[in-house]
């Protein structure tokens, strides 16, 4: 039997290059790809919706989400993907494929997608204006608040978009989780709608 | 044209994908030739009001049904189609 030597690689690897981008001065927009996450996706079976809600309540300690937003929790987030299905986004092996089969074993099923997306985080003063190049959704506070997620498209490709909590600076930080393979495109896609804001290029083993 | 979907909200159309009338029913197995291939291949070009299938492939992967107007591209309604969204549609 042949052995394998798997090398976990970021999909952004060659793309990002860390360090200013676009227009000089103070960068208007932080491009931050976070790697080494653990990602599960969770579909209820058909009728059990009740009992992953009550798993996830056990298991996770908030309940699902039914509509499309994004619940924190102290060590992962549940990001609506879905009718009945949700992201398990969290880091360090805790909620990883293993850790959670168990729970929901007689209610959903799931599947590991920690290497088949990447996770790109927007934020800065114009964070917001960049997005709105790509995406349709309405940003605006008002519309589209902390914790509020969609399942859309930005440049024709399938994104999980949500915002996060706000940073230390008070300012919206919005998540996009895409394809790995399509990964690359999208980034170029954010470079050149970003670009004349100025962008602070960086990646992150932290959330 | 933008679609309400029931899962989403408000969405543009470039999110969704066309597949048509929504009204044709799979034949009992022992119907016949005429009846399947009246199901497979005919179709009414309704102007005016029907009933059309949409798949919202750029959002939440749902299928959906949807009573639109031909020909002034008016929604009626929107509900998810059978078997999408297990918890919403009791069938």
């Amino acid at each position: 039997m042949v052995e394998f030597s798997w090398v976990v690689r970021s999909p952004l690897e060659h793309a990002l290059v860390a360090g200013p981008y676009g227009a000089s001065g103070e960068a208007g927009v932080s491009l931050t790809e976070i790697r080494n996450f653990d990602l599960i996706q969770v579909m209820a079976r058909r009728g059990k919706a009740t009992e992953v809600a009550t798993a996830a309540k056990a298991r996770l300690g908030v309940a699902a989400p039914e509509t499309p937003k994004a619940v924190q929790t102290s060590d992962a987030a549940l990001i609506w993907s879905g009718p009945d299905q949700f992201l398990v986004l969290s880091k360090g092996g805790k909620h990883a494929i293993n850790q959670l089969s168990q729970a929901f074993a007689s209610s959903a099923s799931l599947s590991d997608q920690s290497h088949a997306r990447a996770l790109i985080s927007i934020s800065g003063a114009k964070a917001r204006a960049v997005l709105a190049k790509l995406s349709s959704i309405d940003l605006h506070p008002d519309a589209f608040p902390v914790g509020a997620a969609a399942a859309t498209s930005m440049d024709h490709t399938s994104v999980t978009l949500w915002r996060g909590d706000d940073g230390l600076n008070g300012q919206a930080v919005f998540n996009v989780l895409v394809f790995a393979t399509f990964a690359e495109s999208l980034w170029h896609t954010m470079l050149d709608s970003a670009a004349e804001y100025g962008v602070a290029i960086s990646h992150s083993e932290e959330f | 044209m933008r679609i309400v979907c029931p899962f989403c909200g408000e969405r543009e159309l470039g999110e969704f994908t066309y597949l048509g009338d929504a009204k044709p029913q799979r034949p009992a197995a022992d119907a016949g030739e005429d009846a399947v291939y009246d199901y497979v291949y005919l179709r009414d070009n309704i102007a005016g009001v029907m009933s059309e299938h949409w798949y919202h492939g750029g959002g939440c992967r749902s299928w959906l049904k949807i009573t639109r107007n031909t020909l002034t591209h008016e929604i009626s309604a929107v509900e998810p189609a059978a078997g999408a969204g297990a918890a919403k549609v009791g069938a």
